[in-house]
């Protein structure tokens, strides 16, 4: 992507650009973490970052953990990040490419973790949208599903869980879902995230699952069947696909982040405010150029071989 | 609240004998295709919608959508209303779905790659899945070979297409060359291929038995959402983001080799995103349904049903069939379409004629007086051939009805000109035609001859004055008028029955190139409609109007009705079908188009070559016909009306409908045609702003314009009075419209005035606005707020069709949602909502040069001069929502010295808040209600009604709430789930004086609802 004239008004664009943060992505973790200061515990140690490409959020949480923490003792910290599309190194992190939906990636993880809980897990997924409301949005839920598979098996009890959604028609019935595993659900809408889009965070914190259920994770287990006996609203799988009825919806409380004084991302703006002046003025895109999987097309359109000839 | 229509995404379709079922939301409607109607709206799920159906031999249809699937009858579909009780969830996404080669079962493809077995009372008898691939599909169907033979073909995400045995659970292919996700999978019936499509925006055709990729199918340019096999697995039908549907041949060359080679291309739905297609194999009609709700008709063959819809003919071929020989340079300069056929001229002024009967070229006469620049019309309703020349030589020829004798002839010259470089004819009245010519001498006079229809004799000549830069290049003639269009989008009129009297000349009717075509449209009273196109791509109305005799002498005056631009290309014409449609043709790139303006769908194109070319069009009984010179070749192009309805459902915007605005009632519209309804705007993302009409009573929803002023999306759109709209989006664009509804057949609406920008390049969003009228007149106060916290007042002179800036200032840096005037006791209000969420008010009543009548609240003008004043600092800030407020609305009370504000958040809040001027007029601002989860999601809207003792708001969790105030307070008294997506906008209209009577809602998102009250 090429730097349009809406990026050179984006104030958090031009802010990630000066504190080498690949992605304004950065700092929606950065004002979340402002609110609910999860990254500011000095027993934070091991993370997992699920959808991390190109990698923004696992440079903070890589400042965070290592060069800015004043502890002494690092050895026992880790992150990991992945993602379906490669990534560049980023200090501290190891990076695994790979698909979070599929069973044998979690188990990858595990593997990586060996038998030692962590501390915190965070997703910032989202899936190609396709335009069909309801399907992105189950995609969407579908992705935190498996971030909480991986969640569930991976994170300490009193763990925070973050992660990214659409506020759309079924958020609710996740919120009530995720009411199950944890003792307080927020739904966090960070300054950095622009007001016009549905995205917001969910903030789960209290890792707390059901004592009578135990978390196994199998590669031919379905999502539903993991979370079978934890999810207590869910009907059981049965032989007979159930009657419609009206599933259990929650509202979760909503909570802005990042003080009224940060920049506002629906704003235009016209003078740099003198945080983010000086920047050089070649603003190259922050995020490296993406490899997009129409890109033949893309080139088949620029040499007017896709005109229409019929 | 009840839902009375929905107009949104259609997911599916399938023919079924003479019936088209479609999925619309969570019904399935169910037309008869051949007449277009609608037979039933059928709901089957609560809230779901129906994203794919499967048919059944014995009449059931198996129809899924996110988790949920139903078994019904095809008869209750056709009769009942709701099937919802039959509706079953399952825990995953169902993907694909369909009936087992018996009938007797049902097989259910799951996001997760798994398939459930299921008998027809949705009991589950097997689960079948392969081992170790559960990753998330976005595409998958399964495939009934025969009873033992069933393939699942499911599309992951990570661009591979598995194809998996669905009894013996193993695989049979991986096939890998795509990049991306697949959208769509699809198998020949016979076996032989597979069809996929992904984010790569490619189709491949594999070999299903080797796994062999075939051919990569190159043309779309977005997305594919859906494909299929059709006539005997020869042919693949494939539909896109990209809003066009594409025919591909499979051309087969030796055993295993097939390529895919593009065929046709239809342009037939409005950005973006055609879902869902089906083809009726023994008609070759196929349907196609999109996310603008439009089902659309596609005939396959209109370049063969009739077998005569193309020819073309080299010159020899002409010359062989005359018995004569073309001279080396020789070649033809002029054709014109009659009954009969063709008749042409060349450039050695050989007249020749065409028989659409025998296909056959004859010669009919040479007259080598036309072998200088001959210009050919005709009088094709009297089969009259006209042919000049730079000479200002005239040839009349007329034609019998049938067998294309010649009947009479008459050639003559006219002295007064020394040249002539045009010529044009109209029809004029039941004996004569008449006849223009031009000189390029600019001294000249423009000539206009009244000719017999009988005998082709002169009856009257008439020499006019012809203003600057005149260059005729379309005629028509209106009562004792001609209208005659020029260059630099000039209109001259003159009057027929009198020479000397000065023309009436109407210039820069748009950007200024050609007109290409003046039609006259309709009639009321002493006032007169035309269509104008102008080779730039605008069109206009313009309405005429004599004074009436009273008035004093005969005098013309016009005004602009309409005016629009096409979307890209060369506009040459434009007229109205037998459906009050507008039709408009012309060139875009190599392509001649036909294309249906009112309801935005190409109908016909054909590739020519482009513009610069002799061609020409002509009417015919059933069609149009096109000719047109295409390397040195004549050709002849029937474009042939449809045999099949064109639409079953037109549809709305393809895009988020931002916006919706009633008109209200005023008691000065007359108009029957609109008395069982309103007028009404929607205002979208997709750039355009609709101007419709809806039905009170059935909630049906006609189109009328689609106008496309904007260049970016739109954020606001509002009438402000019963003739007055205002719409503004991004790049500082506001525009004041105004709507004409006095005509019966349809309303217009045209720009007034755009509002001043602040530089060059503007990249502001004007993100809301209000107006507040002057007293007694036509000017009002805009108060406009902006992307950078900017607010900005403006004064609108009314006869002077002027924004005047008369106060500017800013918030702070944030972005401002929404604001209102509120006239309180003698004070004008200025109430703001920021991202920050709070309401912040301004009293400006001291700084604009008006005052406030204390009895109606109205403003009273005081002339003073105007001055730009500064924005005074804020009397009140009250934080009432945490993060952007993203609608407003207020009601004052009956003595308005309160009001009260409604607020919806991105916070999920609904906010009830008191603005109070206390007896010194001193502002308070208090918060009397605050519910801090009134939805699950962003509210998006929301209204008072019923005199601030109501309220409805939507909000993206796709609820609709009614709530009560009392004592200011709030409580929910309703909810109702819409199907309508990004559900963003609402406006409500009572369907009589009576403040508590019934109540029209319209709901707007990815889609437009209507429902009462
Ligand atoms: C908004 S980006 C994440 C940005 C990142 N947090 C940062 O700060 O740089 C979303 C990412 O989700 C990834 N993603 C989507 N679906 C995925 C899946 N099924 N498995 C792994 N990653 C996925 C996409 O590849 C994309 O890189």
């Amino acid at each position: 992507m090429g730097k349009s004239s809406k990026d050179k008004r984006d104030l958090y664009y031009r802010k990630a650009k000066e504190q080498g943060y690949r992605a304004r992505s950065a700092f929606k973790l950065l004002q979340l973490n402002d609110q609910f200061h999860f990254l500011d515990d000095p027993n934070l140690k091991r993370v997992v970052d699920l959808c991390a490409a190109p990698g923004s959020w696992s440079q903070v949480l890589s400042r965070k953990l290592f060069d800015e923490s004043p502890s002494s003792d690092k050895e026992d910290r880790k992150i990991v990040s992945v993602d379906l599309q490669p990534m560049s190194p980023i200090p501290h992190v190891t990076t695994l490419q790979a698909d979070i939906t599929h069973p044998k990636t979690l188990a990858r993880i595990l593997k990586l973790f060996g038998n030692e809980k962590a501390d915190f897990v965070c997703s910032d997924g989202a899936p190609d949208v396709t335009g069909l409301h309801d399907l992105d949005e189950y995609v969407q839920q579908q992705l935190i599903m498996s971030a909480l598979q991986l969640t569930a098996c991976i994170l300490k009890k009193g763990g925070t869980f973050v992660a990214k959604i659409f506020r759309g028609r079924d958020i609710d019935m996740l919120y009530s879902q995720l009411g199950y595993l944890f003792d307080k659900i927020v739904c966090a809408k960070p300054r950095s995230s622009r007001g016009t889009s549905l995205e917001a965070f969910i903030v789960c914190l209290g890792y707390n699952p059901p004592s009578n259920w135990t978390p196994k994770l199998d590669v031919n287990t379905s999502v539903d069947e993991f979370f079978q006996g934890c999810f207590l609203n869910k009907l059981c799988i049965s032989d007979k696909l159930s009657h419609w009825n009206e599933e259990e919806r929650n509202i979760a409380e909503f909570m802005a982040c990042g003080s009224l004084q940060s920049f506002d991302s629906d704003a235009t703006y016209h003078d740099l405010p003198s945080s983010v002046a000086g920047t050089s003025s070649s603003l190259d895109p922050v995020q490296s150029p993406t490899n997009p999987p129409y890109k033949k097309a893309l080139e088949l359109k620029r040499s007017g071989k896709l005109t229409r000839s019929v | 609240m009840k839902d009375l229509s929905h107009y949104g995404p259609a997911l599916c379709v399938k023919f079924y004998n003479d019936y088209v079922l479609a999925g619309y939301g969570p019904f399935i409607h169910v037309y008869d295709y051949h007449s277009a109607t609608l037979i039933n709206k059928c709901r089957l799920f609560h809230y779901n919608k129906v994203h794919g159906l499967s048919l059944s031999s014995e009449g059931k249809i198996l129809a899924y959508g996110a988790r949920s699937v139903t078994i019904v009858e095809l008869e209750d579909v056709l009769k009942k209303e709701s099937l919802v009780d039959f509706e079953r969830i399952n825990s995953d996404w169902i993907t694909g779905a369909t009936f087992s080669f018996d009938n007797l079962q049902i097989y259910l493809l799951t996001c997760y790659n798994k398939v459930l077995i299921c008998d027809l009372n949705c009991e589950v008898l097997f689960r079948k899945s392969l081992g170790g691939e559960r990753s998330i599909l976005y595409s998958g169907i399964i495939k009934v070979f025969g009873p033992d033979k069933v393939y699942v073909n499911a599309g992951t995400v990570m661009g591979g297409v598995i194809i998996w045995d669905l009894f013996s659970e193993t695989k049979i292919h991986n096939l890998l060359g795509h990049e991306g996700s697949i959208f769509y999978v699809n198998l020949s019936n016979n076996g032989r291929y597979v069809a996929s499509c992904s984010d790569d925006r490619s189709i491949r055709l594999w070999d299903l038995e080797t796994g062999k990729q075939l051919s990569v199918g190159w043309s779309h340019t977005a997305r594919i959402w859906n494909l299929m096999f059709f006539d005997n697995d020869s042919k693949l039908i494939s539909v896109s983001e990209d809003c066009t549907c594409r025919v591909w041949n499979i051309i087969e060359s030796r055993e295993n080799v097939a390529e895919l080679s593009i065929s046709n291309v239809y342009e037939v739905h409005l950005i973006k995103s055609i879902w869902g297609v089906d083809v009726k194999d023994d008609e070759m009609i196929a349907v196609t349904s999109g996310n603008d709700g439009r089902l659309k008709l596609i005939d396959l063959l209109q370049l063969k049903r009739h077998g005569d819809e193309e020819t073309s003919f080299s010159l020899d071929d002409i010359a062989k069939q005359c018995g004569d020989i073309f001279e080396k340079n020789e070649s033809i300069k002029g054709f014109q379409w009659f009954s009969f056929g063709v008749i042409a001229i060349t450039s050695l002024g050989k007249i020749l004629k065409y028989s659409d009967v025998t296909k056959q070229w004859k010669l009919l006469l040479t007259n080598e007086k036309f072998n200088s620049y001959p210009i050919t019309n005709g009088i094709q309703t009297q089969n009259i051939a006209v042919f000049s020349n730079n000479k200002s030589d005239i040839l009349l020829i007329k034609f019998s009805k049938d067998s294309a004798d010649i009947i009479e002839t008459e050639e003559f010259h006219l002295d007064e000109l020394s040249k002539t470089n045009n010529c044009l004819v109209t029809e004029y009245d039941d004996d004569s035609f008449l006849l223009t010519l031009q000189s390029p001498n600019p001294r000249e006079k423009f000539v206009c001859l009244e000719i017999s229809l009988q005998n082709l004799k002169i009856k009257s000549k008439h020499c006019f004055n012809k203003p600057e830069n005149f260059s005729s290049s379309c005629l028509t003639s209106f009562r004792n008028h001609i209208l005659v269009g020029s260059r630099f989008s000039t209109l001259v009129i003159y009057n027929l029955l009198d020479e000397s009297e000065e023309p009436f000349i109407i210039r820069r009717l748009s950007p200024g190139d050609t007109t290409t075509s003046i039609e006259f449209v309709e009639d009321k009273d002493n006032s007169a409609v035309f269509s104008v196109t102008n080779r730039d791509g605008y069109y206009v109305f313009i309405e005429l109007t004599k004074n009436s005799l009273e008035e004093g002498p005969y005098r013309l005056s016009y005004k602009v009705l309409h005016s629009n631009k096409m979307m890209k290309g060369f506009l040459e014409g434009a007229f109205f079908n037998s459906k009050g449609e507008y039709i408009t043709y012309g060139f875009k790139s190599s392509l001649f188009y036909l294309y249906n303006e009112t309801n935005c769908y190409e109908l016909a194109s054909e590739v020519c070559g482009g513009s610069h070319r002799l061609w020409n069009l002509a009417k015919i009984t059933d069609g149009h016909v096109l000719m047109y010179i295409k390397a040195s070749r004549f050709h002849l192009r029937k474009i042939y009306n449809s045999i099949v309805p064109e639409t079953l459902e037109n549809g709305v915007h393809g895009r988020e409908i931002r916006d919706i605005s009633i008109c209200p009632v005023s008691n000065t519209n007359t108009n029957d045609n609109f008395k069982d309804g309103h007028i009404f705007c929607t205002a979208s993302e997709d750039t355009t702003i609709k101007l419709g009409y809806f039905n009170n009573r059935t909630g049906k929803v006609q189109n009328f314009w689609t106008q496309r002023k904007h260049v970016s999306g739109l954020q606001r759109c509002q009438f402000i009075n019963h003739k007055l709209m205002i719409s503004s989006s991004a790049r500082e664009e506001l525009f004041l419209w105004e709507l004409n509804d006095k005509y019966n057949k349809r309303p217009y609406m045209t720009i007034r005035q755009a509002l001043p920008v602040s530089t060059n390049n503007p990249d502001l969003r004007i993100m809301d606005f209000d107006v507040k009228f002057i007293s007694q007149s036509g000017d009002f106060l805009l108060v406009t707020v902006y992307s950078d916290s900017t607010i900005k007042i403006w004064h609108y002179r009314e006869n002077q069709n002027k924004f005047d800036l008369i106060m500017q200032g800013r918030y702070k840096t944030c972005c401002l949602f929404n604001v209102v005037f509120i006239a309180l006791k003698e004070e004008l209000l200025v109430v703001i909502s920021p991202t920050d969420g709070h309401l912040v008010v301004y009293n400006i009543t001291e700084y604009v040069p008006f005052s406030v009548d204390p009895i109606s609240g109205d403003l009273v003008d005081h002339k003073l001069d105007p001055t730009i004043s500064n924005l005074p600092a804020p009397v009140a800030q009250l934080p009432v929502h945490q993060s952007g407020i993203k609608s407003l609305d207020y009601v004052a009370n009956a003595t308005r010295t309160s009001a009260t504000i409604l607020t919806g958040g991105d916070d999920n809040g609904l906010g009830l808040s008191n603005l109070k001027l206390d007896d010194s007029n001193k502002v308070t601002l208090k918060t009397s209600d605050f519910i801090a989860a009134a939805a699950s999601s962003t509210i998006t809207s929301g209204m008072l009604i019923n005199g601030g003792k109501e309220v409805i708001t939507t909000s993206v969790d796709q609820v609709i709430r009614a709530w009560e105030i009392t004592a200011g307070k709030l409580s929910l008294v309703d909810k109702k789930r819409t199907t309508v997506a990004d559900t963003g906008s609402l406006d409500i209209i009572s369907n009589d004086e009576d403040a508590d009577s019934d109540k029209t809602l319209l709901i707007g998102g990815v889609g437009l609802s209507i429902w009462k009250k």
